[in-house]
């Protein structure tokens, strides 16, 4: 086996059995495949074994352009702030050697996205770090929901958006509702479903639109992102009420139970319904959190006993996403959860239920499953979505001092988590 | 008489060929449609950063950033992969064989692995913003009377959508073409005159036209690279009509020459037109920006497929033509049945029914529906619709099974057009061994010394249909022996 002697970027020339063949280097996932570009901007792959005799022509050399970007401001143009945290929004690709890296810096943001700078003044930038959102967790929100306090409470920023990546972002939607309190002005999570080295990317209206909420009056929580799958506007979504529905669409997003915050255009905005206006003095913060809380999907013939592992690995409370109405197996019933149930309340385990169709609200009070199980201490969350449930039972179990305040916490509407007209 | 050499003429094709398989990347239906579309999306293209961080110069200024395009689709029809809302799926196993089949036949060499590309197209005529593109063999030749061409490469790739309309800078496109495969031939600048140019296109053409391609107008485009000695290359797209190529070629070469005189020297994309001139159409591009498409793993093209499809290669018509002939086909039908595709694919299926008579299957499907049109007074279409491909196979089955002979089919088939049921049809009144023998007898009896044709006609005339000529022939024979 020839020993190979090149790294990705060398110009290099092979000689296989047939032929010799002349390119560039191109880093490979495949371990037994050498990625080669060749002169006329194709790769070709050449498996390892075929390699007779490699000659690097021409090592890779790592030119740091000193560019010197400007980062243009002036004073006739708005101030916002902008924490990016991974995701498809801000990962470039390598073309060079094939990779991904990620957009670290406000001059890198600012080649991708020159209009955004056009627009307005990016006072503060912050990276906290660069993860896919399917990798984070509770301490992640807690650092965005700082970055963007401080952000926030800098009177000269009018609003913040967070950049992030899709998968989780309701999650993260969900708990910067409740971690940040009192607020003041917008806070604008957007994202991406398709690359941006494409110039078709949906990061450049989403990010657009983010813009025009994050300088409007309108002090909430939201995520904006395609409206439709058209590139005109984008719809403003309560942080609490949403939730991915689609795994590559643009407009994946959709609200739940309400009506859309806004539609946002790149030069306007229509409310569509009501929200807290924005106002003056500063926003708190209120990260307490509590990681033994799960959230739990129901399904027909279910062995409750599987409740009793978070009983012993000292879970406080599990967030059921129940059936229909609101309802597991109970009663004289084959896997009847009746009896388990009452065990983890009876041990201190805040159990609540939240709606599997995610549309519509509970009702426990219509069969008599229901009736059985809400007579057993379950909290029942009306029209919250499961992933918000989670994200608040956590929070609020998180909350020491608010003990034996569960249920009353819980359904008291903190950050626009309910909607009694479930209108759509 | 035009001195090509004398001129340092050099020329180089390009064909884009539509592949009939399923869409490269999606697996929907590949065809066109005019139907009124069921919905229709606005999408806009940006600037994107290049490699150097900054915008690339040639996306910066082109006119269509922040404009807005349409793209028409239909809910049956059209995939996300289209309308740019979901990833690729991996590329369609049939449409790669074709192409590979393509690249074998213009005995290329393959890649064992390689990588879909994304090459930026900003026109709108892409929803993703590039067009996605996978080299897959190089290093080929094609055989002509003036020496062989040299293929550069073979390349699969999408197919853009289609303008449909294009009205104060609105553009309107349809999704229906947008990712139908096509099979991309560039061959070396090896063409040495207009002639060559020509034979080397109608090969190729013979060489695609073997595999599952799309037939029809809009089905293949053709580009020819051209060039004399101190003149930088001309590309003329739309050259498809193969009796424009020379034509087309040699004003080209004027035009250059008097480019040269006129000291100019530049190179550019010009548009063929039905006269063989051609007008200008924009500077050459630049090398286009090539980037991997990273949604797709890479594609192993492997020894294992490569060797199945050698072993299924397709006949080319050069070959079937030398094949008919062996078989005693003669030229004139041989011409008839090769001249129209769907005669031939009908003739394909119905030999691979009944190999030994060649000539009967040709004229079955050639020449016969005409004549019992003309004689019976029904239409072409109407005789088509009786004698159609399965009756014919059935018919062919027929002789197989020793239920009628060779010389029985056309009075079958004069019987079904006269509505017999084809159960009925077949029904052949013979006339037994044992009584044509004594017929025979009697006829040599009556009128001795003549020849054995003469015979034969005489016994013809008394049985007409019902004899099985060979077979009487035979027995008059053993007769007179």
């Amino acid at each position: 086996m020839v020993e190979f002697n090149f790294k990705s970027g060398d110009k290099v020339k092979f000689r296989l059995a047939r032929e010799e063949i002349e390119g560039i280097v191109i880093e490979s996932y495949d371990g037994d495949v050498v990625l080669l570009k060749l002169k006329s901007g194709y790769n070709i792959g050449i498996p390892k074994e075929n390699i007779l005799d490699c000659h690097v022509i021409e090592e890779f050399k790592d030119v740091k352009k000193n560019e010197k970007i400007v980062v243009s401001t002036s004073k006739d143009k708005p101030c916002i702030g902008l924490v990016v945290t991974g995701g498809t929004i801000a990962a470039k690709l390598d073309s060079r050697t094939g990779g991904t890296k990620p957009l670290t810096d406000v001059s890198e943001f600012m080649k991708f996205y020159p209009k955004l700078f056009e627009r307005v003044n990016v006072k503060k930038m912050s990276v906290p770090f660069m993860v896919l959102s399917e990798n984070m967790n509770y301490e992640h929100w807690i650092t965005i929901a700082e970055h963007v306090k401080e952000m926030l409470n800098d009177s000269e920023i009018k609003g913040v958006i967070v950049t992030h990546g899709s998968d989780t972002l309701h999650y993260t939607a969900s708990a910067l509702s409740f971690f940040l309190r009192d607020l003041k002005k917008p806070v604008v999570l957007t994202f991406s479903q398709r690359s941006i080295d494409r110039a078709s990317s949906d990061a450049e209206l989403n990010l657009d639109c983010a813009v025009t909420f994050a300088l409007s009056n309108c002090a909430e929580v939201v995520l904006v992102g395609h409206a439709t799958q058209n590139d005109d506007y984008c719809y403003a979504l309560r942080g609490t009420k949403v939730r991915k529905f689609h795994t590559s669409r643009r407009d994946t997003f959709k609200p739940v139970n309400i009506e859309p915050i806004a539609k946002v255009f790149p030069s306007k905005i229509e409310f569509l319904s009501k929200y807290n206006a924005c106002s003056s003095g500063l926003t708190k913060l209120d990260c307490s959190f509590s990681d033994k809380v799960a959230l739990h999907y129901y399904y027909p013939g279910q062995d409750p006993s599987i409740l009793d592992y978070y009983l012993v690995q000292g879970y406080k409370g599990i967030v059921i996403a129940m059936t229909g109405l609101g309802h597991v197996a109970s009663g004289d019933t084959k896997n009847s959860w009746d009896s388990t149930l009452k065990r983890l309340i009876k041990n201190g385990v805040a159990i609540c239920a939240a709606p599997q169709t995610f549309y519509g609200r509970l009702n426990p009070k219509v069969y008599s499953t229901g009736r059985e199980l809400e007579a057993l201490g379950i909290i029942y969350l009306e029209d919250m979505l499961p992933e918000t449930a989670f994200v608040k039972l956590s929070w609020v179990l998180g909350h020491k001092n608010w003990k034996g305040l569960v249920r009353d916490k819980m359904l008291e509407d903190v950050s626009g988590e309910f909607n009694t007209l479930l209108n759509e | 008489m035009i001195d090509y050499a004398k001129l340092g003429f050099k020329a180089g094709l390009e064909i884009h060929q539509q592949l009939d398989t399923p869409k490269l990347f999606s697996g929907a239906p590949s065809f066109l449609r005019n139907d009124k579309p069921d919905y229709i999306v606005m999408r806009k293209l940006h600037a994107v950063a290049g490699e150097s961080g900054i915008v690339d110069e040639a996306v910066a200024h082109e006119a269509s950033l922040d404009k807005e395009f349409f793209y028409e689709g239909y809910n049956d029809t059209i995939s996300l992969v289209e309308l740019d809302q979901e990833p690729p799926h991996s590329v369609n196993e049939e449409a790669l064989n074709t192409a590979l089949t393509v690249a074998l036949l213009l005995n290329c060499e393959t890649y064992p692995v390689t990588q879909v590309m994304r090459k930026t197209v900003i026109d709108g005529s892409n929803t993703s913003g590039f067009q996605r593109t996978v080299l897959i063999a190089h290093d080929g030749k094609v055989e002509t009377s003036f020496g062989n061409v040299r293929i550069a490469t073979v390349c699969l790739e999408e197919d853009s959508a289609r303008v449909i309309s294009k009205e104060k800078g609105k553009i309107i496109y349809r999704l229906d073409r947008l990712g139908i495969p096509l099979v991309e031939i560039a061959t070396y600048p090896d063409l040495h005159n207009a002639e060559q140019v020509k034979e080397c296109a109608l090969k190729l053409g013979e060489i695609l036209r073997a595999c599952k391609v799309k037939r029809g107008i809009g089905t293949i485009r053709q580009d020819v690279n051209v060039s004399v000695k101190g003149h930088d290359r001309v590309e003329i797209k739309g050259f498809q009509d193969p009796k424009m190529m020379i034509k087309t070629v040699d004003c080209e070469i004027d035009r250059q020459l008097n480019d040269l005189k006129e000291g100019k020297t530049v190179g550019g994309v010009r548009n063929g037109l039905p006269d063989g001139m051609s007008e200008f159409l924009r500077p050459m591009p630049g090398a286009s920006r090539m980037y991997p498409e990273t949604d797709l793993s890479l594609l192993r093209i492997g020894r294992a497929r490569i060797d199945m499809l050698k072993k299924n290669l397709p006949k080319l018509k050069t070959d079937i033509r030398d094949e008919l002939r062996k078989k005693g086909v003669s030229e004139d039908l041989i011409e008839l049945v090769l001249d129209d595709s769907e005669l031939f694919d009908e003739f394909n299926i119905l030999i691979n029914v009944y190999s030994v008579d060649a000539n009967l299957v040709a004229k079955m499907v050639t020449l016969w529906r005409q004549e019992f049109a003309s004689k019976s007074g029904k239409s072409f279409d109407d005789v088509k619709l009786i004698l159609n491909e399965k009756v014919y196979e059935e018919i062919l089955n027929a002789i197989n099974d020793e239920k009628i002979t060779v010389s029985d089919v056309k009075q079958v088939l004069i019987k079904l057009i006269d509505g017999v049921k084809f159960s009925d049809a077949i029904k052949i009144e013979k006339i037994s061994d044992d009584l044509i023998e004594k017929e025979i007898r009697e006829i040599v009896k009556s009128k001795p010394g003549m020849r054995a044709n003469a015979y034969m006609g005489m016994l013809m005339a008394k049985f007409k249909g019902k004899l099985d000529a060979k077979k009487a022939m035979e027995l008059i024979n053993r007769v007179l022996s």
